[in-house]
């Protein structure tokens, strides 16, 4: 190995220039100058693992050398310099060999370095050939799927069903022998028809358009001749109203009367179409009108929810104004009382005739706020009613006094509205009754004609007029309203002549009595009810309930010789359905009233218990007038009957004029008060 | 209508009552004819309400006023204007009851009906004295038959049996108290109360309207003060200080209970004449 490489030892080749020219060089040269050495061709040659062993050996030899000539110089020997020398010869070649294997080393390891290289280079190419073809395969693929996916517009036109199609389409469109074959034809055919189909449409459209404008244009003319035809007609109906007034139909009153019916508020509306439908289907003599101010109730017509909002609205402006003028606290309550108290400008006007031509004339008004509706009541009669004089006497015809108690309880003097007590809080009113001479009674009858119901106890947010409630209640309280003037009325007259101390008896009432009377009525007033409680002889009719603040109370009296008997008389508002009742005590040798003496008891009973046959004719308005009668009646019985007192000297003080049966009955000793007619004696019950 | 019937109620006059023989019905006679049933357990116990308080049921027996009632162990009988009904006790309650009979004592007169004031039941001879305002003493059998008793003058108001001999008393209007034999009909005695000083009160009138007897003695009041009498000796021994003419009055044991009507106390008396204290309403 040595020898080899002293043998083609030559100049050096250097690496640094690359390898490849060199090399490509040394092989184009190599036939031509075999002197040049070439050590990559070497490397090509030489096999790695004996370049290794070699190097391996040299090194070795060179450590043996070095170890003898180490061995020599210590020795120190003359002649071992020659030995030395050589032995560094050696050593020098052993370098030489050393740094051929060196660069042996190194040539191999750049050429392998330059195959690596340029195979990866290949393999790069070939990757990114891979990649653009790749890329390329995806763009494909993308538009692949973008072509299939495509849709053309003629899919979304609907088309008509094929049967169809090639039914109504003319065959030159629809080509049957082409189409039927050939789906991408046929679609075309199917739109070409489609498309001549919207053309015609299309054309029909339009004619369309142009007759309806011509239609319109024929309307507004039509429309204009009959808004020129309203003011004739209205001058027609101008024109009819004294032919109108002549033949006694007055169609165009009550057609303004409907006008200003509808901006009544809701009550009075519903209360106004009933009682005009009674006046009309039963009633001949009640009439039905409406007054007030129209103008103000068009400018005040809201719902009536928003009258809190009214209220409201008036508060602020009631604060602005305070801070203008600052009135008094007080001025400014007065001012919210009388904003919550607030009528409606219309009010509804009954008048009822009567028989005897007397008339009840009845105004109803609708509180706004406060929901409810109130009554004021006149009464006007054809002759002058003479009223009675005496002191104390209370106008059973009085506006205040006529409509209490039409129902049982009915006193209008409170609110029928249970909401209506929060509103009074607010503005300190602490009850309605204080108001109604001015407002009028807001009567439960007159809140059910207007249709409207309060519940008890559950004050509702809004009650609303309800018209069947109104219908229910009309006939009735117009038969009662009626009742209730005549029987006033005759009351009235009765008065008049019980305060000259005659009871007036009509001759159908005749035979209830006995042809001779003594007893005579010698006073007859009215009084209070504290007055009445404080009787001594009437607490038993105070405390069964008998007797109430509503009520009329009187006092008769009645004399015969020494006797006298006061009665205390209870007069129910609802007379005459309802009896007077009385209460006695006869002052005749002591004082005797119902509790110490049955007879007493008796002759009250007879009077108060029995009144059904005092009725006299009907309507029975002869009850009290009756019943005082019969009171002298049982007087004298009760006088003629007593037993005489054989302690006592003289004779009896009323001889017994009455014809009797029997003079006492009964464990309780009863006088006989019965009359009987025609006989005319007496007898008991 | 409510006005109506306050005012029947404030002229009412309960004339009568009894008791069912069970002991738990009370019935009770006015002056309107009606008869009303009050359940006295119901209205006694102690879960009674305002209800309990009300009749069971009411029904209008008698034209006239009920003034007498007086029960047998099953019926009850009633009396009115001139007529005499028995209402059976088991069907009573039930509404629509009718009567099981109704019997005229004979009267003399027909021009007005006599009233019957006063029932009373003779259990050993099962019949039914009645006494009312023809002046005269009837006996019913509670099966059939009658005969009269004749001799007031005046119509009776009460009447009381003496049970040891079969004796009937009999106060009226009269002022007479007459004893009469049931055996034979005869009137055995007659006292005028009136005329005895002690407790003849001519104010009052002389009527009797109470009478009750022990057998030995008798009490009976109404015009002439309340006396109590020695019956053999027909003399009054104590005269009870009360004003008021008695409507109604019992023995009891040894004391005497007496009702004036027109108050509202039941006075109870020793036999010696002494209140010893008075119930109150």
């Amino acid at each position: 190995m040595s020898t080899e490489s002293n043998k083609k030892r030559k100049p050096k080749v250097i690496r640094s220039d690359g390898a490849p020219p060199e090399g490509k060089r040394n092989r184009s040269e190599i036939d031509l100058e075999m002197k040049y050495y070439s050590e990559e061709a070497e490397v090509d040659i030489r096999d790695p693992n004996k370049d290794y062993d070699l190097y391996r050996f040299t090194c070795h030899e060179l450590q043996r050398l070095m170890a003898e000539i180490q061995e020599l110089k210590s020795r120190g020997s003359r002649d071992s310099a020659s030995e030395i020398e050589e032995r560094r010869i050696q050593s020098c070649v052993h370098f030489m060999t050393l740094k051929k294997l060196n660069r042996l080393a190194h040539i191999r390891l750049k050429k392998g370095r330059d195959q690596t290289h340029e195979a990866k280079q290949k393999v790069d190419a070939y990757h990114l050939q891979l990649q653009n073809l790749l890329y390329e395969v995806m763009h494909l693929q993308k538009e692949i799927t973008k072509c299939l996916e495509f849709k053309s517009k003629h899919e979304e036109i609907e088309l008509v069903s094929m049967e169809e199609f090639y039914r109504e389409a003319p065959p030159e469109i629809s080509k049957c022998e082409i189409t039927m074959g050939d789906p991408h034809q046929q679609t075309l055919a199917r739109l070409d028809w489609e498309l001549e189909q919207r053309k015609r449409l299309a054309e029909k459209y339009k004619e369309c358009l142009a007759s309806k404008e011509k239609i319109l244009k024929e309307i507004e003319v039509k429309k204009e001749y009959l808004s020129s035809l309203q003011p004739r007609l209205s001058s027609i109906m101008q024109a009819s109203l004294p032919v109108q007034e002549y033949l006694f139909m007055p169609f165009d009153q009550a057609h303004k009367q409907y006008e200003t019916a509808r901006h009544l508020p809701p009550p009075l509306y519903v209360l106004f179409v009933q009682a005009s439908a009674y006046g009309q289907a039963c009633d001949k003599k009640l009439s039905v009108a409406i007054e007030g101010n129209v103008e103000e109730a068009k400018a005040l017509y809201k719902p009536p929810e928003d009258s809190q909002d009214d209220e409201s609205d008036s508060d602020a402006e009631e604060e602005q104004t305070t801070k203008r003028r600052r009135p008094t606290l007080g001025v400014q309550l007065d001012d919210k009382r009388k904003e919550m108290l607030k009528r409606h400008p219309l009010s509804v006007m009954l008048d009822l005739r009567c028989k005897d031509d007397s008339m009840l004339h009845l105004t109803f008004y609708y509180l706004m706020n406060l929901n409810i509706m109130t009554v004021k009541a006149r009464v006007s009669t054809a002759t002058e009613i003479v009223t009675p004089v005496s002191a104390g006497y209370v106008d059973l015809l009085s506006p205040d006094m006529i409509l209490s108690c039409l129902y049982p309880g009915d006193h209008g003097k409170k609110t029928p509205n249970p909401a209506n007590q929060y509103q009074f809080d607010k503005v300190g009113i602490l009850t309605l009754s204080d108001y109604v001479l001015e407002l009028g009674h807001p009567y439960l009858w007159v809140q059910k004609l207007g249709g409207l119901h309060f519940p008890k106890e559950q004050p509702q947010h809004t009650v609303t007029a309800d018209n069947s409630l109104s219908a229910s209640h009309m006939e009735t309280t117009m038969k009662l309203l009626r009742t209730r003037l005549q029987a006033r009325l005759a009351l009235t007259k009765q008065f008049a002549s019980l305060e000259h101390g005659i009871v007036p008896v009509s001759s159908e009432c005749q035979r209830l009595f006995p042809a001779k009377i003594v007893s005579r009525l010698v006073k007859w007033v009215a009084i209070a009810y504290e007055d009445y409680m404080e009787l001594p002889y009437t607490r038993d009719i105070v405390e069964a309930g008998l007797a109430e603040d509503t009520h009329l109370y009187y006092l008769a009296l009645i004399e015969r010789g020494t006797a006298k008997l006061q009665a205390a008389v209870v007069l129910n508002p609802g007379y005459s359905s309802i009896p007077p009742i009385f209460r006695l005590c006869l002052n005749w040798k002591g004082e005797k009233t119902s509790s110490n003496d049955d007879n007493i008891r008796a002759m009250e009973s007879e009077v108060s218990v029995c009144y059904r046959e005092l009725y006299g004719p009907r309507p029975g308005y002869q009850l009290l007038t009756n019943q005082l009668q019969r009171l002298c009646v049982v007087l004298d019985v009760y006088l003629e009957t007593e037993s005489h007192d054989t302690s006592v000297e003289g004779p009896k003080e009323f001889p017994q004029e009455k014809m009797c049966l029997r003079l006492v009955r009964g464990p309780s000793r009863m006088k006989p008060f019965k009359y009987n007619h025609p006989q005319g004696f007496f007898s008991h019950r | 209508m409510e006005v109506q019937r306050a005012l029947e109620r404030l002229h009412m006059t309960i004339f009568s009552q009894s008791v069912s023989p069970c002991g738990k019905f009370l019935a009770a006679g006015n002056n309107y004819g009606q008869i009303a049933i009050f359940s006295l357990s119901a209205a006694l116990s102690s879960e009674a309400k305002e209800e309990s308080k009300k009749p069971l049921v009411t029904f209008v027996a008698h034209d006239g006023p009920v003034y007498s009632l007086v029960s047998t162990d099953r019926h009850l009988l009633s009396a009115g204007d001139g007529e005499v009904k028995a209402w059976l006790w088991g069907e009573i309650i039930k509404k629509g009851c009718k009567e099981v009979w109704s019997r005229h004592p004979p009267y003399r007169s027909s021009l007005e009906v006599p009233e019957i004031n006063a029932l009373l039941l003779n259990p050993k001879e099962n019949s039914l004295l009645l006494a009312g305002g023809d002046c005269q003493l009837h006996t019913m059998d509670l099966e059939t038959g009658s005969f009269t008793l004749r001799g007031h003058t005046d119509y009776i108001h009460c009447l009381a049996l003496r049970e040891r001999s079969p004796e009937v008393l009999s106060g009226g209007e009269d002022g007479t108290v007459r004893l009469w034999d049931l055996r034979t009909g005869e009137e055995v005695q007659t006292i005028e109360v009136y005329r005895h000083e002690e407790c003849a009160r001519p104010q009052n009138g002389k009527w009797i309207g109470c009478l009750a007897t022990d057998s030995d003695w008798m009490v009976c009041g109404g015009g002439p003060a309340l006396t109590l009498w020695h019956l053999r000796s027909a003399t009054p021994t104590t005269v009870f200080p009360l004003r008021a003419p008695q409507k109604h009055v019992t023995f009891y044991q040894d004391l005497v209970l007496t009702a004036a009507g027109n108050s509202c106390r039941v006075d109870v008396f020793t036999n010696l004449g002494y209140r010893a204290f008075s119930l109150s309403f």
